[in-house]
């Protein structure tokens, strides 16, 4: 069986100044289906720009992407906003939630482009937000949750039209330790439910959740750390 | 993502920022309502305008003869190239579509009462003058078939003329007045008909044709009785275009014009005047459109600085549509949306608001004033149209926006 993410010689290039910089300089890596990842990294070394190409916001510049047997390198604009709506669940730091909207109609939002109708979405929203444990809090808007509630109200979302991978950009970067647990326990058990998780994060707290850690620094993955293997810290 | 969930994202939108569209939309709503009363108006004249002429009679034929310079001489004619009395004799008596006929002389001459004198239109005509134009006395009569026959020196005198030598209420029946020095009794005064495309109807004094030839204007050499103009009435208002048929074929065959020599005379049915009036009245409505069209247009662009700042404003929303998998089409049509929704709001506060202003000025000014359901139409078709073409610029801003750049944003 084919891994679900298959990055081959990726490079992505950004001109600054006149200047070509490298951001992520010949990565290779693939992810199978369930895995539970950990992509670590200062920040300028490329975690970032990885985080992008995996989660079909950006093409990289040369080298093949293949997500769920698709090659993403040749895709157009709207195949890659299909893809994002169909494949990924984005989780970002600051949640990233419509301020204006309840967190009912936030959910139903990826469902919205993806053209499920109104009942069906609802329905599937609600779902997600009984998973997250805020059933009761759903016709909220985000200013009136806290920021766990927020970020968990971000997880239904990333889940609600069934995608293949979760993709977590510093979950837990503007939550309390507290909160911070609660949301990683909460991958942890979407992990243990069959979900392939990729948590992008320079916390080592965060990241050891992960079964498997990739470091990277100025655009090349130098360590890769197993739970099962003795850890291999800088 | 169905239509009525795009136009509901809109107007969540538009409700975000409610201050902002307000004044945003009434840019708009002052566009679409200048536009509904400024053609209003226009539309009133043009139907003042046409009323007036109808009230002349719908069914009313002028004849006139041809210019002198042009047609008579090079064509050759020796005779009767200008209109005559017994042209217009002919065709009372030979056109079958023809109702009556009025031959009339005019010409500018001096009227005085005494020390008052004036100088005014002398219209020598026929006693079915007054049948044909619907121009009656409203004191004395008019003269008759046999005043006509016996040269008798009486006169109509027009309002006007009547309050210029006589004084406002002075009954000057009976009364006497000098003609080109000829002594004319007065037997009657016109009713008031007032002032048309620049001519005064009042300033007007009737005398039997009989009797102007005789002593005030003379005969031509070449024609005997020539005439200045004919009134003709057609039978029925339907029979207008037969009968200018049958002059125009009655006078070719009494001038001798034969194919392919041009008509001597020229013909002129109320249906014309009216296709003159309405052109000028046209031009007007076009003008008072094209002005309001301008305050549209600055409208417009406020719809348009408006979405370009809220694009700015959202783009991390943008952003974070996209991430979840909107497509361009999908922002494209959001923001599109958006600003079709405020300007259509607008359009349609507009007409309310031009239907009410319509009515309002066309009291307070007098003024006859028209709403038309084609100008409605019509602005609500604009108002669309504005959303559209203002909106899809900062739309397509928003579409092309690189999700990532948009994520970052603030």
């Amino acid at each position: 069986m084919s891994p679900l993410i298959e990055l081959r010689n990726i490079v992505k290039t950004y001109i600054v100044g006149g200047e070509a910089l490298n951001a992520l300089n010949d990565v290779s890596l693939s992810i199978e289906a369930g895995e539970y990842l950990a992509i670590m990294g200062t920040s300028g070394s490329g975690k970032s720009t990885l985080m992008n190409i995996i989660g079909c916001l950006d093409k990289p510049s040369s080298g093949e992407y293949i997500l769920n047997r698709r090659a993403v390198q040749d895709c157009s604009e709207d195949e890659l906003a299909r893809l994002r709506n169909e494949t990924i669940g984005f989780v970002f730091q600051q949640f990233n939630l419509l301020p204006r909207m309840t967190a009912l109609r936030n959910v139903m939002l990826p469902q919205t482009y993806g053209g499920v109708s109104k009942e069906k979405r609802q329905a599937r929203a609600e779902e997600v937000l009984a998973l997250v444990g805020l059933k009761d809090r759903m016709l909220h808007k985000p200013t009136q949750l806290s920021g766990g509630q927020q970020q968990r109200v971000s997880i239904a979302r990333a889940l609600s039209n069934h995608p293949k991978i979760l993709l977590a950009d510093e979950p837990t970067g503007n939550l309390d330790s507290n909160m911070a647990k609660e949301i990683m326990a909460l991958f942890d058990k979407l992990v243990a439910e069959g979900m392939t998780v990729i948590l992008v994060t320079h916390d080592a707290e965060t990241a050891n959740h992960a079964q498997r850690i990739i470091w990277l620094k100025d655009g090349k993955i130098t360590s890769i750390t197993r739970k099962d293997e003795p850890k291999t810290l800088q | 993502m169905s239509f009525f969930e795009l136009i509901e994202i809109a107007w969540q939108g538009i409700l975000e920022n409610r201050m902002r569209s307000i004044l945003t939309v009434l840019g708009i709503i002052i566009g679409i309502a200048a536009v509904i009363i400024l053609l209003a108006i226009g539309q009133g004249a043009a139907y003042e305008t046409q009323k007036q002429i109808q009230m002349l009679g719908s069914n009313l034929i002028y004849v006139r003869p041809g210019a002198v310079s042009s047609a008579s001489v090079s064509l050759g004619h020796s005779s009767a190239a200008t209109l005559t009395y017994d042209d217009v004799q002919a065709l009372r008596e030979v056109c079958p579509a023809v109702g009556d006929a009025a031959a009339m002389y005019d010409s500018a001459l001096q009227v005085q009462n005494g020390a008052n004198n004036t100088s005014t239109r002398v219209s020598a005509t026929e006693p079915g003058y007054c049948e044909i134009r619907n121009f009656h006395p409203a004191k004395g009569r008019f003269f008759n078939h046999s005043e006509m026959d016996s040269y008798a020196r009486v006169c109509v005198l027009g309002d006007t003329v009547a309050t210029d030598l006589f004084g406002d209420d002075a009954d000057p029946i009976g009364k006497s007045v000098l003609i080109r020095g000829e002594l004319f009794q007065v037997i009657g005064v016109m009713e008031h008909k007032g002032v048309n495309q620049w001519v005064d109807n009042d300033d007007v004094v009737f005398v039997p044709l009989s009797t102007g030839y005789n002593c005030l204007f003379g005969t031509n050499a070449s024609t005997g009785k020539a005439v200045k103009s004919a009134v003709i009435t057609a039978r029925e208002e339907d029979q207008v275009n037969q009968a200018q048929f049958q002059i125009t074929n009655v006078l070719r065959l009494r001038h001798k014009i034969v194919s392919p020599l041009p008509d001597d005379f020229t013909i002129r049915t109320q249906a014309d005047l009216m296709q003159t009036a309405q052109e000028v009245t046209q031009v007007f409505t076009v003008l008072l459109g094209a002005t309001a069209g301008i305050s549209l247009l600055v409208g417009g662009i406020g719809i348009m600085n408006i979405m370009l700042v809220s694009v700015s404003e959202r783009t991390r929303e943008i952003g974070i549509r996209k991430a979840i998998g909107a497509k361009y089409s999908d922002i494209l049509s959001q923001f599109v949306i958006e600003a079709i929704v405020l300007s259509l709001t607008g359009g349609v506060l507009g007409i309310i608001l031009g239907l009410l202003g319509a009515d309002l000025i066309g009291k307070l000014m007098h003024w006859t004033t028209q709403v038309t359901p084609l100008s409605v139409l019509l602005s609500f078709l604009v108002s669309i149209v504005i959303g559209l073409f203002f909106g899809i610029y900062p739309a397509r801003r928003a579409a092309k926006l690189d999700p990532i750049v948009a994520l970052r944003s603030e």
